[in-house]
């Protein structure tokens, strides 16, 4: 073995290899509050002749752990996203003053005090200030999905920036690892490294990626999307992000720009967003399952609402003795082009009137499908979509497409109580498509027809009276209204009915009778009948299309009964209780099969609320979940990664007493070398 | 296993995090009664709460609705029964009129409180609520129901209305008649039936006057032809010196063979006739069409007869006949309006009770869903306040556990 002089090289290395681990141990204490820090370990190691090697510093980490935590934060990222974001909804219709069914609850409540009494203008005043109020529930539910639609499109766009600028920064650190790794063959580049994961976890939280070491075992880490796409690639270079939008410019889609190096041509790569994961993949799911639904859902009732209104509107009589008009008006809608057609072109659409009630939450995709010689659409094919602008399924799970539906000239009725109408003069090819989005945004685009209390039309248009000199005791009990258009009906517009019309019932025995126009001539003789109901629906040849009469009692031959337009009532309140009963009426459309049964106002928004409600619960207990998992995989991470300062304490003593120690030999070995000198002298 | 510092802290922030937003829903639904303060916290009870909440809006509805309903019902009802009393007076002065005794001055006194009355029905008659709308005008409510129409023949008072009446909601399924029409009530009153001897041929008529109403009203319910008028004529032909035939004249068929004695009455169909003539005598008469007249043409053609001095007697007599029978058919129909308010009132009343009934029950039911049991959320409350306070008590004593308290 070697002599006294050794004891220099050797105190030397302990000393040196002490202060290391103080070192070590220092920056552990120090960095104890450093995000992503991962504690470090030196080891040193005996040298063969003596003394300690050199020291090599690595970080403590289980790869294991650190994956399960990855896995854990797309999770709740996810998670956390989709529940805060559904939780606004959920507040939105908590809130008493949104509630819609407060608001049908009130219009209804008016309808019907106004129908206790029909002329009181206060009470009638009462019913277009509650449906004024409705509309404004409406569109204040409508306008904050709106704003909410707005803010997500921003948010989609700064978390896609910070999703490029980590994953930049993923392929730099790469890069740097690379050229760290060759100059410090023995110790780690630590701070690059925790940088990278740091890096990493930042992007997991915003979707669902995996990482894989490089096959060259350079240190390079290679992140792709769950779904298989690559984000950075080995060499360093890395794919960007990109936000578009096809036809709908706020429904923006996702889609990765690929950055080949080289002659490879460049592409750009759609995103299944619902498979994105991540607080990105959240907020699509929260679009696509919560806020879009919503929207529609509001649109529809808010059109099937104010349709139903002015429907049954129409077939009364105002106060001013006309036939009733329109309460509310309807929004016009436009179709938008999709990218492969030209911008110029236009389509727009209105709301079927009277058909509310066939209008589903379906946006509707119109493809030309062939046109004449000028370039004018002759034929059409239409698809019911969902908000996504996947297609809906019908019962057999097989996408709604109708197709050579041929258009009239002006406005063609299309499924579900829409009209479209190709508006520019030509130019049109076959192929060309639009979007239409009828319920989107109409709940806040519905407005007030008209503000005249008179124009509620609360009462029949017909009356029927019973001749004075009837010997029987049979008398008028209803009357009904089918039609009131001017060019299909009897009515004639101006306060009364057409000169054929039907005006007369005579009875000439006690269980038949005939059917007099105004001038006398019998229109239709019926026989045999067995209950007075509806007469003209008895008499047929076309007499009930406008409006029909039904009697109770027996009358007997020779009675008459008289049919005229109500002119000066007032008082009646038959429309008013129509009016009244749409309360009960199924007016919503379910699904996008439209002979299946609708809802009524009240059901379709509680149907509404609920469901929402229970995504917004679902979605919250599935966050607890994901966090009590991150939880445990955070627990795994830290006591294997985490700074213990306890743990460091004990070393810092235990490495001073190391260093001390080996300055001590320092010491000793002057010592012995004094002691010879001194023996020398 | 290890733990390291940040987990420490870590952990016992979550600690107290979790606590604090726990104690914060508890002290929500404590501070408003409610369990359900957001959809979310139980979707299936929020859409029945929604259901319910709609439920009773609406029984309050209807509820208002029934106030209104017995409101106006009541005032008819009042003023119909006003209508009785006052045609009930005339129907004493009527019968009062026929006594043979009177004098001109006596008819006329008569004359004049019949007047009255009238005048007082016909006002109640033209009633109208507190909007100004009249009651029994029909859909027309705007316009006066009856008007004096006293220059034209006929009807001295006219109906200018319509049979329209409205209807109210009392809930879901029931509807109650809210308002009758003046045709119904008032208008709709068939005046006495009668005769007309339209020609004759040789025959002297004594008298020829219904005198059995009732025999009279079943042949003319029995016979009259709205149809055909020819058939409505009757001829009585003095076919023997001891016998008349009563033929149909549309028809052909002889009704009937009567006994007879020129200048001896007999009786066809509760019709008086005291003739005279001969073998081979006709004399025709019609069924008069049937004819409405309401009360206040009653009264007012009653009113008439009494004044009129020149009257002969047998027409004096027919006029107290058509009165009576007048005032009797219209207090019939009034009385039929009468019972069937009261009927509708008592519908009221039972839907009014039954809806009351509902909105407790209903009221039981939301409650029971949305609001807050307060003993179960206190003992909530207090059991999370214990463990918060735990978590913010230990927390302290175990950050201060470092090593590096002890070294020096």
């Amino acid at each position: 073995m070697s002599g006294n002089v050794d004891l220099y090289s050797i105190a030397t290395s302990g000393v040196n290899a002490s202060s290391r681990l103080l070192a070590t141990a220092s920056n552990n204490i120090a960095n104890v509050n450093s995000e992503g820090y991962v504690r470090e370990r030196t080891s040193v190691t005996s040298e063969l002749y003596g003394g300690v090697g050199r020291a090599t510093t690595e970080r403590v980490i289980n790869q294991f752990a650190q994956n399960q935590l990855r896995r854990d934060t797309t999770l709740v990222g996810e998670w956390e996203t989709f529940s805060e974001k559904t939780s606004a909804i959920d507040n939105l219709l908590a809130n008493e003053a949104n509630s819609l069914s407060t608001g049908f609850s009130d219009f209804f409540a008016s309808v019907q005090t106004a129908a206790d009494d029909p002329t009181n203008l206060s009470s009638r005043q009462l019913v277009l200030s509650e449906g004024e109020a409705l509309l404004r529930r409406m569109s204040s539910l409508s306008d904050f999905m709106e704003a909410k639609e707005e803010e997500l499109n921003l948010e989609f766009t700064s978390m896609v920036k910070h999703a490029n600028s980590l994953i930049e920064s993923i392929g730099e650190l790469n890069k740097a690892i690379l050229v760290a790794k060759g100059n410090f063959k023995d110790s780690e580049p630590s701070a690059l490294l925790n940088e990278r994961d740091k890096a990493i976890n930042d992007l997991a939280e915003i979707m669902d990626i995996t990482v894989r070491e490089s096959k060259n075992a350079n240190g390079s880490l290679l992140v792709n999307l769950s779904s298989g796409e690559s984000l950075v690639l080995e060499d360093g270079s890395f794919n960007l992000f990109e936000l578009s939008d096809n036809a709908d410019f706020m429904q923006k889609q996702l889609e990765l720009a690929t950055n080949f190096s080289g002659s490879k041509p460049n592409t750009d790569i759609n995103i299944a967003e619902e498979d994105l994961g991540g607080a990105l993949g959240g907020l699509f799911r929260y679009r696509d399952e919560v806020l879009g639904p919503s929207q529609r859902d509001i649109g529809q009732m808010a059109v099937a609402f104010a349709d139903a209104v002015n429907s049954q509107n129409r077939l009364g009589m105002d106060l001013d003795f006309q036939l009733g008009g329109d309460i509310f008006t309807l929004p016009e809608l436009s179709g938008l082009p999709y990218s492969n057609t030209p911008p110029t072109l236009a389509l727009s659409g209105q709301f079927t009137p009277g058909k509310g009630n066939e209008l589903t939450d379906a946006d509707i995709r119109v493809s030309v499908t062939n046109v004449t010689g000028a370039g004018v659409p002759s034929e059409v094919s239409v698809e019911l979509l969902n908000g996504d602008g996947t297609p809906k399924l019908d019962e057999n799970n097989q996408p709604v497409l109708f197709s050579n539906i041929t258009l009239n000239a002006g406005y063609t009725e299309i499924q579900g109580g829409i009209e479209i109408e190709f508006q520019s003069a030509g130019g049109y090819s076959v192929g060309n498509q639009f979007l239409v989005q009828p319920v989107k945004y109409s709940a806040s685009d519905i407005t007030m027809a008209t503000s005249r209390p008179e124009d509620l039309a609360f009462a029949s248009p017909v009356r029927g009276d019973a001749g004075n000199n009837n010997l029987g005791d049979a008398t008028v009990v209803n009357t009904q209204v089918y039609d009131t258009d001017v060019t299909t009906s009897f009515f004639d517009g101006a306060g009364g009915l057409d000169a054929g019309a039907p005006a007369q019932i005579r009875f000439t025995a006690g269980d038949s009778y005939e059917v007099l126009d105004s001038g006398g001539t019998v229109l239709s003789t019926v026989t045999g009948a067995t209950d007075f109901n509806n007469l003209l629906a008895q008499a047929g040849a076309g007499l009930n299309g406008s409006y029909d009469i039904s009697l109770e009692g027996i009358p007997a031959a020779g009675d008459t009964f008289s049919i005229s337009y109500n002119t000066n009532g007032s008082f009646d309140n038959q429309n008013a209780l129509e009016l009244a009963s749409l309360k009960q009426a199924s007016l919503v459309q379910l699904s996008t099969n439209s002979s299946s049964e609708p809802r009524t106002l009240h059901e379709s928004y509680s149907t509404l609320v609920s469901r929402v409600g229970e995504e917004s619960s679902s979605a919250s207990i599935a966050l607890q979940a994901a966090e009590s998992m991150k939880v445990q995989s955070t627990e795994w991470f830290d006591s294997v990664s985490g700074v213990s300062l306890d743990e460091e304490a004990a070393n810092l003593v235990r490495y001073q007493q190391s260093y001390a120690a080996a300055a001590r030999i320092l010491s000793t070995a002057q010592e012995l070398f004094n002691t010879i000198l001194s023996s020398v002298r | 296993m290890r733990i390291s510092t940040n987990q420490l802290y870590d952990q016992n922030i979550r600690a107290i995090m979790d606590n604090q937003s726990g104690l914060a829903d508890t002290q929500q639904q404590l501070s408003t009664g409610k369990k359900i303060n957001r959809p979310s916290d139980d979707p299936v009870g929020t859409a029945k709460v929604l259901r319910m909440t709609e439920e009773l809006a609406s029984l309050k509805q209807y509820q208002r609705n029934n106030d209104l309903v017995t409101g106006s019902l009541e005032q008819q009802e009042t003023i119909l029964r006003n209508i009785t009393d006052s045609v009930n007076r005339a129907r004493v002065l009527t019968i009062q009129a026929g006594d043979g005794l009177l004098s001109d001055a006596d008819r006329k006194a008569l004359a004049s409180e019949i007047g009255q009355i009238k005048d007082e029905v016909f006002d109640l008659m033209n009633s109208q609520n507190a909007e100004g709308d009249y009651y029994f005008s029909g859909y027309q409510s705007e316009s006066q129901p009856f008007v004096l129409n006293a220059g034209g023949p006929g009807n001295a008072y006219t109906y200018q209305g319509d049979s329209g009446s409205n209807e109210v909601q009392l809930s879901n399924s029931v509807k109650v008649r809210s308002s009758a029409s003046g045709q119904s009530v008032f208008e709709d009153v068939p005046a006495r039936r009668n005769f007309t001897i339209t020609n004759n041929s040789g025959i002297t008529v004594d008298e020829a006057v219904v005198a059995g109403q009732g025999d009279f009203d079943t042949f003319y319910k029995n016979n009259y032809d709205p149809l055909t008028a020819a058939n409505n004529n009757y001829r009585i032909t003095i076919t023997a010196p001891n016998q008349v035939e009563i033929q149909n004249l549309g028809t052909g068929n002889v009704v009937a063979t009567k006994d007879f004695t020129s200048g001896e009455p007999f009786n066809f169909a509760g019709i008086d006739f005291n003739l005279q003539g001969g073998t081979g005598n006709t004399l025709d008469f019609q069924l008069d069409a049937p004819q409405k007249k309401n009360i206040a043409t009653t009264l007012h053609d009653l009113q008439q007869a009494l004044n009129n001095d020149e009257l002969s007697d047998a027409a004096y007599r027919e006029a107290l006949s058509d009165a009576l029978v007048g005032i009797d058919n219209g207090l019939e129909k009034i009385a039929f309006e009468t019972s069937s308010i009261g009927a509708r009132l008592n519908v009221a009343q039972s839907v009014y009770e039954t809806n009351l009934d509902l909105e407790v029950s209903t009221k039981e039911a939301r409650s029971a869903i949305q609001d807050v049991d307060y003993a179960e959320a206190s003992a909530e409350f207090a059991k999370q306040e214990a463990a918060l306070t735990a978590a913010l008590t230990t927390f302290p004593r175990i950050s201060n556990l470092s090593l590096f308290n002890y070294i020096s």
